[in-house]
């Protein structure tokens, strides 16, 4: 039988809690993140202001969505780019095969896109013998080690330098001497200039796609985003139809909330802008410029009125730098395209909730992430509704249920819940006088593997206040 | 009927079969409305960024913040002297220039010394040591510049190690607000394909989240900023 | 001024932390307020609910009203059960015949703290309590409730009680009701990781307003024979100078 994927992470997640070393890594990155976050946060006059403001952005882009994309298209077509629409990620990556092919192409540089994760590009590409580059430094060490991104915006947090170095040693270079990460970075750039410059398609995502102005905004911070969108002769970009915003102007405060949440910067480094292929008198830029707009379930989403705002995630990575969850079984445990608070409550409407629903239950519910949300999204509550959602589908344990139901029983009759409760003490009480605790007969068993045992005074609150009363 | 028929041949036409059935779904999902959440205070009424008073002073802070260099000079001959520096110290090699008189005059004293590339002959190559160009505006808020694809094109501001602006005080903007409305005014997109906010050096923190200055792009920013127009 | 409160005591605290109500009854008669404690409340529906199974929920949350509903106010030393009553009632009983009454309810159901702190109006409640204290900022009562000075106000009145501040402070403890059972694995390492943060201060007890988080924490910190023991900032609260009895922590149990 194989192994579902809620048995694959209940498995992976007790293994990597137990990791501390992993807990150490993921603690330090985060602490560094958490500073760099206030900080900037701290650089704008109005937080709040600013989340509303982008919250209020993206509601109107969502809510008038089939408009904006619409216009976006237009605007794109007018000046020779090409827009094509792929209902799911197979006819994304037909697309995208087919232009290749079309165009001869032997290798591509690619900068970083959780969609193209999402729609297994790269997969796809190199059945066809396309060579695929990851320039993004983390994206390209995940990719050398055959892994996926642990994170959306730090793809390979989960490393130390020893551990990169190791790496590059033995995939690129055995005279690798130096882990300084530097270093590091200078012979990652050396390996993939070659790439950039050999390559005929550029492949990026979208952080947002404008409307009014029919632009690709991509946000970089180590220029490779630059490099694929102006050095090969084809870009394409690969983008969620959910990416799309009113207007040019909106820029002005989504960028920086962005970067502040992504990293504690004021704006990321390169906030470019692409409206096209290159245009006549221009020097550079690539010649043919293609967008997909990848459905791929969005629209099913859009459909459920009380979650439709999880289209509103800019993928900042917030969410998963505060989740407890995440800083304990780091991204790769999800076993998804989207770890975290965000990718616990978009993957089983993109994948199945069937599937999928238990991510929705493997969270304490804190709300940090709502919290923390740059554009408000009320995460935590929609991982409730997910289980609300998993209850009424009738995909639930049947033990659970019945139990449930037996619980629903006693507390609608306070005599019942009262006796349950006396003679659950009373009985825990004996079997821990006999030393049972924690063995198979103690229905506490689970709770003792990691806690000392509950205490079990001899007297519930209400018979001490009835005894009370009676003395009086 | 014609508009179906008409709506077909447009898909057919364009081999994007998925196009209006995305839309459809689309449409159909936005017939259940999201009421809009009341707010306790009207958006705009709310200042989100603190008002810049002094952008010139705002923007030579945030340039430290974001690892660029920022020379203030008085005049052109000042602008001239100080690109002589920055040329002299870095390697050997080409340098690639955006096509523009007033860089043209800045750049005729290297002309014999140095090969120079200028964006009329093509984009700048792999081997360029620094690439030479103007900007569109400069960015106080966020101790930005902001280019475009007449800036010399897209590589200008990417490809070499080190990157240098030529720059004047009157093209500075308070904030990304100004720039971004500044960009629909002039219709900077009806002109150029391309236009990036760069604002600093190229970088990463993707190990141990160290910043490392220097990543795929230039390793220096130098902006030259003259007073006056 | 007399105040008459009603006493909403939560389920596990009445089976398990009976003192943490206790407590809560001595402070809010020592600052004037008469207490009632309607014997026929069971428990606000938490369980289910975030479990998912509102259906389950529904009926306990209605129960819960019948009770309440003639309440002028309710307290509950619990900043968890409190957001499900004022957060999730209203829209849990949307379409029952009792959902008037749920919405009054939700605005006259307070945590603790809150109570003390925004409706009586007090934050020296005569405690003294001569130890090191750290605050974990439960995350209900943080989050849902937004009482983030509240229990800080109180806490810096208490007499001879010195304040250490902790390291996040605001990170969840892991408890999350079901969450504790169906990954405790996750939950263990989260408590665990909670724990740390506590050993690192070297406090004599931490406090919160949330006694699950407590509970909780308590497990953890006894399965790891931690010398900071827990305590809920009602039991702090009521100690007084003189009153010669030790300070009760959650794992204690009154002979």
């Amino acid at each position: 039988m194989t192994q579902t994927a809620a048995q694959r992470f209940l498995e992976d997640a007790a293994v990597k809690s137990a990791d501390l070393v992993h807990r150490e890594i993921i603690r330090r990155g985060m602490d560094s993140y958490d500073a760099a976050h206030l900080k900037g946060r701290a650089r704008i006059k109005d937080w709040e202001a600013a989340r509303e403001k982008c919250q209020e952005i993206k509601r109107e882009a969502i809510n008038h969505l089939d408009r904006y994309l619409v216009q976006f298209e237009e605007k794109v077509v007018a000046r020779g780019g090409h827009v094509y629409w792929a209902a799911n990620a197979e006819e994304a990556c037909t697309y995208v095969k087919d232009l290749a092919l079309r165009f001869g192409v032997r290798t591509v540089v690619k900068s970083k896109s959780m969609v193209t994760e999402e729609i297994h590009l790269s997969p796809a590409l190199e059945k066809e013998g396309i060579k695929v580059w990851e320039t993004d430094l983390g994206e390209f060490i995940v990719q050398l080690r055959n892994e996926g991104p642990y994170h959306i915006v730090t793809p390979a947090m989960h490393l130390n330098r020893g551990q990169i170095a190791t790496l590059f040693r033995e995939k690129l270079d055995p005279a690798i001497a130096s882990d300084d990460p530097a270093d590091l970075m200078a012979v990652a750039r050396r390996k993939l200039r070659e790439a950039f410059f050999a390559a005929e398609m550029g492949i990026s995502g979208a952080n947002f796609l404008v409307a009014d102005a029919g632009v690709v905004a991509i946000s970089t911070n180590e220029g490779n985003g630059r490099l694929c969108t102006s050095v090969p002769p084809i870009h394409v970009v690969v983008t969620g139809i959910e990416k799309v915003i009113p207007r040019l102007d909106d820029l002005a405060v989504l960028w920086p909330v962005l970067a502040t949440s992504g990293t504690g910067q004021g704006i990321t480094t390169y906030s470019t802008m692409i409206a096209g292929p290159r245009q006549p008198g221009e020097v550079d830029g690539a010649k043919e410029f293609h967008v997909v707009l990848v459905d791929n379930g969005r629209s099913r989403l859009l459909a459920d009125a009380e979650q439709r705002e999880v289209l509103h995630c800019i993928r900042c990575g917030a969410c998963l730098n505060i989740c407890p969850v995440f800083r304990h079984v780091g991204g790769h445990t999800y076993g998804t395209t989207y770890p975290g608070p965000i990718g616990s409550v978009l993957t089983p409407h993109l994948n199945g909730i069937k599937e999928f629903k238990h991510l929705s239950y493997a969270s304490s519910l804190c709300g940090a992430c709502s919290s923390v949300c740059p554009v408000k999204i009320d995460l935590h509550h929609h991982l409730l509704e997910n289980r609300r959602n998993a209850a009424e589908a009738g995909v639930t344990k049947s033990s659970e249920r019945m139990i449930f139901r037996m619980w629903r029983a006693a507390m609608v009759r306070p005599r019942v819940y009262a006796f349950g409760g006396w003679s659950m003490r009373k009985a825990l009480r004996m079997l821990y006088a006999l030393g049972l605790a924690g063995t198979v007969v103690d229905p506490m068993r689970v709770w003792n593997r990691y806690r000392a045992p509950v205490p079990l005074p001899l007297q519930s609150f209400r018979a001490r206040w009835r005894k009370d009363r009676a003395g009086n | 009927m014609p508009e179906t028929d008409n709506a077909q041949t447009k898909q057919m036409q364009t081999g994007n079969p998925s196009r209006e059935r995305i839309l459809e779904r689309i449409r159909t999902g936005l017939r259940v409305v999201v009421p809009e959440q009341p707010r306790t205070q009207a958006n705009s009424e709310r200042v989100i960024f603190e008002p810049i008073t002094n952008p010139l002073d705002r923007f030579q802070q945030e340039c430290v913040a974001n690892l660029m260099e920022c020379v203030l000079t008085s005049d052109f001959a000042a602008s001239a002297q100080h690109l002589a520096e920055v040329l002299e110290s870095l390697p050997a090699g080409e340098i690639f220039v955006q096509d523009d008189p007033a860089l043209r005059r800045l750049l005729e004293p290297f002309a014999p010394a140095r090969a120079i590339r200028w964006s009329n002959q093509g984009a700048p190559g792999e081997a360029s040591q620094a690439t030479v160009t103007l900007a569109e505006s400069l960015i106080a808020q966020t101790g930005s510049i902001l280019v475009s694809a007449a800036c010399g094109g897209r590589g200008a501001s990417v490809i070499a190690p080190c990157h240098i602006v030529y720059a004047t005080t009157a093209q500075l903007v308070p904030d990304l607000a100004t720039a971004m409305s500044g960009i629909s005014q002039q219709g900077t997109f009806d002109r150029n394909s391309f236009a990036c906010v760069i604002s600093g050096s190229s970088r990463t923190a993707d190990i141990e989240k160290i910043l490392v200055q220097g990543a795929h792009g230039p390793r220096r920013l130098v902006v030259i900023l003259q007073s006056g127009a | 001024m007399s105040r008459k409160v009603s006493l909403f005591v939560p389920c596990f605290v009445d089976q398990l932390l009976p003192e943490v109500a206790v407590d809560t009854v001595k402070v809010l008669r020592r600052v004037g307020c008469e207490v009632d404690f309607p014997e026929d409340q069971t428990c606000c529906g938490q369980p289910a609910l975030n479990t998912g199974y509102w259906g389950e929920a529904r009926p306990c949350a209605e129960h819960f009203v019948r009770v309440f509903k003639n309440a002028e106010v309710v307290v509950s030393p619990s900043g968890s059960c409190v957001s499900v009553i004022r957060l999730f009632y209203p829209e849990l009983l949307a379409h029952s015949s009792l959902r008037e009454d749920a919405i009054s309810l939700a605005g006259r159901t307070f945590e603790f703290s809150e109570f003390l702190v925004k409706v009586a109006e007090v934050t020296q409640v005569g405690a003294s309590f001569p130890h090191t204290v750290t605050y974990h900022a439960s995350c209900h009562g943080l989050r849902e409730l937004n009482l983030r000075s509240e229990p800080m106000q109180l806490l810096r009145e208490v007499e001879g009680l010195k304040l250490i501040p902790m390291v996040r402070s605001e990170e969840c403890c892991g408890f999350g009701g079901t969450f504790a059972a169906k990954f405790a694995d996750i939950s263990g390492a989260m408590g665990n990781s909670k724990a740390d943060s506590v050993d690192a201060i070297g406090a004599e007890f931490v406090t919160a307003i949330d006694p699950s988080c407590l509970m909780h924490l308590q497990g953890i910190l006894g399965k790891r024979n931690a010398a900071a023991r827990t305590i809920h900032l009602a039991s702090i609260l009521a100690q007084q100078r003189g009153a010669g009895s030790s300070p009760q922590g959650l794992a204690e149990e009154k002979p």
